[in-house]
Formats: structure tokens, sequence, C-alpha cells
């Protein structure tokens, strides 16, 4: 690459020119001195790395990219030595948030009309999508992958790495949707047991006596069609995590059966003659409240004594309504990819309707009115014509209308006031002719959730 | 207590979560600090806030952090100061007088970070002011 002296009038070779090229890259590109302080820095790195280039140019690039090569195996020094260029090479770096993403850089050496070397430039890709498809499609999550800036999902966050480290059975509860085997799966990555096996089991979907045979296995002749041995889900998890999902649907029979491999550390294969020892971490999943089925009598309260060492209750998506923008951002990102669109967000007047709806069917149901309105939304914003007409005809009760309180009527009136303006406080405030200041102190004060951005 | 930094040669190292070594120093009652180094022994966010906790680390003083790893450490009770740069004495004094609330001290983008901290007295100052310390790139030292 090499940069020219001067530019004739009307091209786009002055200095000037090559900030619009470069700022119309989608890729990320900087360059650097021999000194390795960036020269120049275009809109795309601006936004990958979240430093503006007020802030990136002078500095040492590896203050700016923060990857995880820098100091080690650096791209540029290498390109700079050698003089070979380095195509797609997948580094991971540390946006301004504390984000870390993947990252492709390629480097080459930038050099004047003389062939006199100035410095390097880099290019870089953000890769985050493709490896959360890739991630998707191998269920190889972490807690890097669990978006969510909720109060109560902090805090969880806070002390997963010590649940997730010691062995104990955990119990996740949370509505269908809510990211229970995200979470499972997550744990299962963030423990010692991270190179064995997770496997996972829906109770709910199989009757006790395949349920029986798929959990611990069968020997050769057990039954009829038993031509060989098959081991079970339990000897496939051995050392590893074994997540049971929807837990709450076990039969008596096999609830009985179950507390007793939790309790023994031992189960029997059908048709074995003695039993086998396990090593398994138990991660127990479900969509009801089992200390009401306890109640209730429909689930055995020994046993859920045995699961409930450590519960963890996931919030449904209408309790997490801050992370809904956040959400949404990540399903567009990730319906661009997979569909190679181009569309832009979500138009405000269509977030107010996403914000207004209550999500039964939580983070799932949002992932699919996402990649509904992709079908009909062909680029730019998606608008609210392209939401499903169940969420703007359903006949929701206005929070006002059955208020507990004082305190929740003047949120669901302040709520209804900000949705008919768009969410604009400055504008609400106006209209409700209060000083803006007092609007967000109410706001703040009465924990409306609003869609910022 | 015992203060940890994460270096690379004389500095802070730029990425925590791909750092190597430690530099501890155990402040006890005013007494001449106790230096040491120390490695890590794995990368991913459990064995390092284990290596921490093992080693009695109060406070650790880190270039850039993701944000997993920073939860899993403070989570055990670790202060973390976070997306610091420059040579570790400066770094160190810093700390030491209260001052590495200034911008100097920060990586690139992360000024805002600064005024989280508990003390600050860089409040006052802006954005994107200063170069860095002196963490430049020798042979030894390369860029991004």
């Amino acid at each position: 690459m090499k940069a020219g002296k001067s530019a004739p009038p009307g091209s786009f070779s002055g200095a000037g020119g090559q900030n619009i090229i470069l700022d119309s890259i989608a890729d990320g590109v900087f360059t650097v001195d021999r000194n390795w302080r960036i020269t120049s820095f275009n809109r795309a790195a601006e936004a990958i790395t979240g430093v503006s280039r007020g802030e990136a140019v002078g500095q040492l690039c590896k203050d700016v990219l923060k990857a995880d090569i820098c100091e080690k195996n650096c791209c540029l020094r290498t390109t700079m030595k050698t003089g070979v260029p380095i195509i797609n090479k997948k580094v991971r770096i540390i946006d301004a948030q504390g984000r870390k993403f993947p990252v492709s850089i390629s480097t080459a050496l930038l050099r004047d009309d003389r062939g006199k070397l100035l410095g390097a430039v880099e290019t870089f890709r953000d890769m985050s999508v493709e490896e959360d498809l890739r991630k998707a499609v191998l269920s190889k999550y972490s807690f890097e992958d669990i978006l969510s800036k909720n109060h109560r999902l902090l805090k969880l966050f806070d002390i997963l790495p010590d649940v997730a480290a010691g062995g104990s059975t955990v119990l996740i509860e949370g509505e269908s949707g809510t990211g229970k085997e995200l979470f499972a799966r997550a744990i299962h990555n963030l423990s010692p047991r991270k190179k064995q096996p997770f496997v996972a089991v829906n109770c709910g979907a199989l009757p006790d006596t395949l349920l029986e045979s798929e959990l611990f296995g069968y020997k050769a002749g057990a039954f009829t069609d038993a031509k060989k041995d098959k081991p079970g889900r339990f000897r496939l998890a051995e050392n590893g995590t074994l997540f049971l999902d929807e837990i709450g649907e076990l039969t008596a029979a096999m609830q009985v059966k179950l507390l007793r491999v939790l309790q023994e550390k031992t189960y029997e294969p059908l048709g074995a003659t003695k039993s086998v020892e396990h090593h398994v971490r138990i991660i127990a999943a479900t969509n009801r409240n089992l200390g009401e089925l306890v109640r209730q009598g429909s689930f055995r309260e020994d046993l859920y004594y045995r699961i409930n060492v450590f519960k963890i209750v996931l919030p449904p998506l209408r309790e997490r309504m801050e992370d809904l923008p956040l959400l949404v951002d990540h399903f567009i990102r990730r319906f661009n990819t997979l569909q190679k669109k181009d569309i832009g967000a979500m138009s405000a007047e269509a977030m107010s309707v996403l914000m207004d709806y209550v999500w039964p069917g939580n983070i799932r149901e949002l992932a699919n009115v996402i990649e509904r309105a992709f079908i009909l939304c062909k680029n730019g914003l998606i608008e609210k014509r392209h939401l499903p007409e169940s969420l703007l005809t359903e006949n929701r009760e206005h929070a006002v209308n059955k208020a507990a309180s004082l305190g929740d009527a003047q949120a669901a009136f302040l709520t209804d006031a900000l949705r008919e303006n768009a969410w604009n406080r400055p504008q609400t405030a106006r209209k409700l002719g209060i000083h803006k200041s007092t609007l967000y102190r109410r706001i703040k004060a009465l924990g409306i959730v609003t869609p910022d951005r | 207590m015992k203060l940890a930094l994460s270096v690379f040669k004389e500095c802070i190292s730029t990425v925590f979560d791909a750092a190597e070594q430690l530099l501890i120093l155990d402040l006890e009652d005013g007494a001449e600090p106790r230096r040491y180094t120390a490695k890590f022994n794995g990368k991913d966010p459990a064995s390092r806030t284990n290596d921490l906790k093992d080693r009695g680390i109060d406070v650790l003083i880190c270039g850039a952090i993701s944000r997993p790893m920073e939860r899993s450490i403070t989570s055990r009770g670790i202060t973390v100061h976070s997306f610091v740069r420059g040579p570790v004495e400066e770094v160190l004094a810093a700390y030491l007088g209260n001052r590495l609330g200034l911008a100097v001290f920060s990586l690139p983008g992360c000024r805002g970070r600064d005024l989280e901290r508990s003390s600050c007295p860089g409040r006052r100052w802006r954005r994107g002011q200063g170069r860095g310390m002196g963490c430049r790139m020798g042979p030894s030292q390369s860029g991004g």
C-alpha cells in the first residue's frame, strides 16, 4: 500500500478524500507509524473498538486494539519485520466496555510513492456474529454469551463462578424460553468438568420405561430387542454434567428411582445385576414452581431437597425489559448474518410495541418475532407493520386499572405517557407539564423500564 | 494487604485475560513492601480467580479485562482496578498516592471507568488527554 503526496482537485486521494474512503469501509482500518503510534483510524474501527478517533490517534496501537496477541505475537510487528502481509488472522480483542470478541485481522506495509516505509496498516473485522452462530451450532455457550444488564442476572453472574467451580447439584427454575439450558451449559463450561461431556435429557418428553433406559442404559437381553449393551445418559455424562430438563414432569415412580441414584451415586442399567457408580454433576431445570408442586404433593419433598442444593431462578423477559434492546440488537445481527440482509435496527415505534408486550414465550418468542420481521422487512428499519398482529392487537389490561398501590398507578400512568410520546422523555415531560429532571427522577424512583438504546 | 499487578516486562500488561505474569506486593504495616512475581496456571476466569485467591490477593491492577473475568474475580472479594496502563513503577506510585484515576493511566476509550472508581482525583481530566506513560514499543514490545 502506498501513500501519495498530493491530490488532484476533486479526487479522493488527498487526506480528506482518504478519510472519506476509509470511513465508507465496513471493516476497521488503522495505520501506524514506525513507532506503532496510530496515525489514522476509520469510523468502523471506532465502532468495533469503542475508542473514538480523537482518542486513538497518537496512541500505541496495542492500547487501542487491546488484542490478546499484542504483546507476544503482534501481526503488525511480524509484517514490519518480514514485509509479508498477514491475511485474516483470528484474534480476540476487548472493547472499552469489557466485551471480548473475535476479530479477523489483516496487515500490510505502508510505503510512500518512493517506496520509503511509512509504517503499516491493519484492517480488522468483527467476527462475533459468526462465532455466535458457531456456538449455537455446537452449543458451546459460556457466560460471555448471556446478554443482560438486569440487576438480578448481574447478581447471579457474580456468584455463578463459585457455583460452577463446586460440584453441587443446581436447580434452574424459569419460564419456557428464558434460557435455562444456556445457563446450564454456561455453568458446565465454567466448571472444572468443562472438558468432559455435557449431556441433556428432556424428562418430560419420554414415558417412564423409555426414560429409564435412556438415563441408565440397558444390558443385552434386558428385553426382546436389546441385542447389545446400550450406555445410558449417566454413562455418557460420566465425569461431566447431566442436564435434566423439565424435571417437574417426572412421574412418581421415576422420582423414586432418581432420588436413589442421586443419594447413592450409583445406578443400575436395565437387566444389570450390579450397580454402577457414577461421577456426574446434575443440573436440573423446570418451568414450574417445584416448591409449589411439593406442597401439592405431586413432587417428592426428599427429591426436591436433594436437587435444590443451589437454586437459580431466571427472570422472565417481562421482568428484565431493560435487556430487550440488547437482545433485539443481538438477534438483528444474527439474522442479518444468517439471511445475508442489512436490516439496520428496530424503529422507535416498533420498539415501543415490543416494550409493551408481556412476552409469555420469553426470549424464544422474541427471536421468532424478529425472524418473522426479517421475512417482511427487506432493508432499513423493522417497522411496526413488520410485527405480528398478535403483538399489536392483544387486549392488554392497562396496569393502571389493576394497580395494587399508588406507586403502581403512578408507574402505569407515566409508562403510558412515555409510550404515547415514543419514549421521548423531554417531550413527555413537556406534555405532562413537569420539568424533565422531575420526570427522570420519577422514572428512576418507580423503576420504569424504557427502551433506551 | 496484598496487591497484584499483571505485568509484561516493565509495564502493565495490556490484556489481563492473556497476561502471564503477576507482580505481587505484600504491603504490611508500612514496612518496605515485599515483592515477588508469580505466573498464572490457566487462562479461564475460574482458574485465574483461584490463582489470585490462593495467593491471598486483595487488590488487582490490570489492563483490559473481559467482563466475565472481572465478574469472576470481584465475586471472590478482590478489588479490581482495570483498564490501567503505564510503567509498573508509575502505576504503583499512582495507586499508593491515590492518583490511579488520572487519564494518563487509563487505556484509550476507557476513561469513563475511572469515574466509577472510589477515589478519583483525575475526574477533572478530560478524555484522551496524554499519550500514556511511556510504555513505548521497544524491540521486545510490539503493537496491535
